[in-house]
């Protein structure tokens, strides 16, 4: 991706002043920016924050109220929740992240098309994404992973089929605002094919949208991802998904509060870490917001 | 000499529009011969640059070419397929636009899209290509090429851009470059500047330029022939020296007296009355006919064809030899 050294670090060096200025200008993202780091720490160095192994079960110790040596209490099986919900956040970003990427990988590349081509192309890509859209998605998530079985990745899967028409529309949206301008056109005045036009003069164009949207789309990943799992169609037991955990805690919820009350916690934390971010970079990227 | 490199022939491009058809360009003929300035003259929206548009084949939608041949070298264009197009586009026939702010892609520096055209067509790896680019920057006389290659769109100046443009079509050194108004954003002293490096490489690459503007100064000072536009028809065609010395049709003589050439404060500017016709319905017969002063009964209902008054000098007018 990066030709030598120098340009790495120049890219770093302009990621790095990115984050700066959302810091220095936007004090909610800031907050944002913060929560995000805590839990990407959290889930690089969950073997050595938690206490045991997720998945080590002690029914002597059952249903214990948080503790010193349980900070999160324990749940039904005895497992310690503070272990399940570390090791939960490495699930929720590797899933939720994987999840933007195919969404990304499959929105970008037809919205490109379809807002260069136009006419026929255009049509149908568009009325397959508001196809799409116009379920519920949760409910077509659900049907997705109906019909290839339950599991992790089949809940990606199953995310990513649904969202991806957002990117679609959005880079149709600014692909059909370029190709009128005249670089498209002296692109084509030296015999670009158009291949090489939709990559190399499109594509860098409607990254900068993208990646504001993916980082808005990416708690909408992690919620949908959860979801599932707590409707018992993602993640088996005793993945430490923090949807499943949510669903096993539900029915202790009255004497055990606490087991659903930690990873829910966390849930929240994660997506609004993200939402603000995601708020802060659009303002930052979007020269009409500006004050 | 007066060989012809490009011969286009009762071109006709239409718009199809809700409102209707608009006939942009219709029915227009002319010849670019080689190593020759051939100029396209006339006021915004008279189809000067459709008619560039449909040379290179890139009319944007809901244009059409609707008929007419375009031979290059004797084989017409209209009839190569897209992908053999696209080896003409750059290669052979390079066009320059009007606004270098828009015409550059801002995301890539200028070496890197100079670079393009030749791994384009040349199939140069990227390093070779990186070389010529900057070879090529030095050409357009920009300073420091190598510094410069390094630089976005955006950090240069418009003249700097315009030339990063004209190194970017010249690289693979195409046999007719046409310059869409290329002065037309930059100012006087930049202006004389571009015309005389774009004059300076077509002497050094012996290519024939189509010079397309509304600047009759550019014209006497540069073109070899020309041709005025009205209407998306053509209605008179001559060499520059007798068009400025002895226009003929009335409205290639409103243009002329329309320049404000003289230093004397005069009362008023001259103009030409009315503007420029409706081009989804045109009027009927010479289409100058309501702002001419010469027009008679006939103008109002039979076309002019454009006819040889002298050799090489041909003229759209029923005033002449009707």
């Amino acid at each position: 991706m990066f030709a030598n050294l120098n340009s790495f670090r120049k890219t770093t060096g302009r990621l790095m002043s990115t984050i700066i200025s959302l810091i220095r200008y936007n004090k909610a993202s800031c907050v944002g920016v913060v929560l995000i780091l805590g839990i990407t720490i959290i889930a690089i160095g969950a073997p050595f924050i938690a206490i045991e192994h997720y998945a080590e079960v002690d029914i002597a110790n059952r249903l214990q109220p948080p503790s010193l040596s349980h900070p999160f209490g324990t749940d039904v099986l005895g497992r310690d929740v503070f272990s399940r919900v570390v090791y939960g956040a490495r699930i929720a970003l590797g899933v939720g992240l994987l999840a933007v990427f195919v969404e990304v990988f499959v929105g970008v590349p037809l919205g490109i098309i379809a807002g260069y081509f136009g006419g026929k192309v255009d049509k149908i890509i568009s009325a397959l994404g508001d196809a799409v859209w116009a379920f519920p998605p949760i409910v077509l998530a659900l049907g997705v992973v109906m019909l290839i079985g339950p599991g992790l990745i089949n809940v990606m899967v199953a995310i990513a089929l649904t969202y991806w028409p957002v990117f679609t529309r959005v880079t149709r949206a600014k692909v059909q605002s370029l190709v009128n301008r005249e670089f498209i056109l002296a692109a084509r005045a030296i015999g670009e094919s158009d291949f090489n036009i939709m990559l190399r003069y499109l594509l860098p164009n409607v990254i900068p949208v993208n990646i504001v949207l993916a980082t808005l789309y990416l708690p909408a990943a992690i919620l949908s991802t959860t979801a599932l799992s707590f409707l018992g169609f993602g993640a088996q037991p005793p993945t430490p998904d923090w949807g499943l955990m949510l669903a096993e805690g539900a029915s202790q919820l009255v004497i055990a509060p606490w087991i659903a009350t930690f990873p829910g916690i966390f849930i929240v934390i994660t997506a609004l870490g993200f939402n603000l971010v995601g708020d802060g970079l659009r303002d930052l990227l979007d020269p009409k917001l500006k004050v | 000499m007066n060989e012809p490199l490009l011969d286009v022939r009762n071109l006709r491009t239409y718009f199809y529009l809700s409102e209707g058809i608009v006939k942009a360009v219709d029915g227009v003929s002319f010849t670019v011969n080689k190593d020759e300035v051939f100029c396209l003259v006339g006021e915004t929206g008279c189809g000067k640059s459709v008619t560039a548009l449909s040379i290179m084949r890139l009319v944007p939608y809901p244009g059409k070419i609707v008929g007419g041949s375009i031979l290059y070298e004797g084989t017409d264009l209209l009839k190569l397929s897209e992908e053999e197009m696209r080896l003409i586009r750059g290669r052979e026939i390079a066009m320059i636009f009007q606004n270098p702010m828009r015409s550059l892609n801002p995301v890539f520096t200028i070496g890197y899209q100079v670079a393009e055209a030749p791994m384009v067509h040349f199939n140069l790896p990227s390093q070779d290509a990186w070389n010529k680019a900057v070879d090529l920057i030095g050409k357009v006389k920009i300073p420091d090429p190598e510094v410069r290659a390094k630089n976005y769109p955006h950090v240069l100046s418009g003249g700097m851009r315009q030339r990063s443009m004209i190194a970017m079509m010249i690289s693979c050194e195409p046999k007719l470059l046409i310059a869409d108004e290329p002065t037309t954003s930059v100012d006087v002293t930049v202006q004389a500047q571009l015309m005389d490096l774009l004059l300076d490489i077509k002497r050094k690459q012996k290519m024939s330029i189509i010079l397309i503007t509304h600047n009759f100064g550019l014209v006497a000072e540069t073109g070899d022939r020309a041709a005025v536009m009205y209407s998306g028809k053509i209605v008179e065609i001559g060499t520059v020296k007798e068009i400025f010395k002895e226009p003929l049709h009335p409205y290639t003589q409103g243009l002329l007296q329309c320049l404000p050439i003289s230093f004397e404060r005069k009362k008023e500017l001259n103009f030409i009355p009315g503007t420029l016709p409706s081009p989804i319905n045109p009027p009927k017969g010479c289409r100058f006919h309501p702002r001419c002063s010469h027009a008679t009964e006939k103008c109002k209902v039979e076309e002019p064809p454009l006819i040889e008054l002298k050799k090489g000098h041909f003229v759209a007018c029923h005033l002449y030899g009707g």
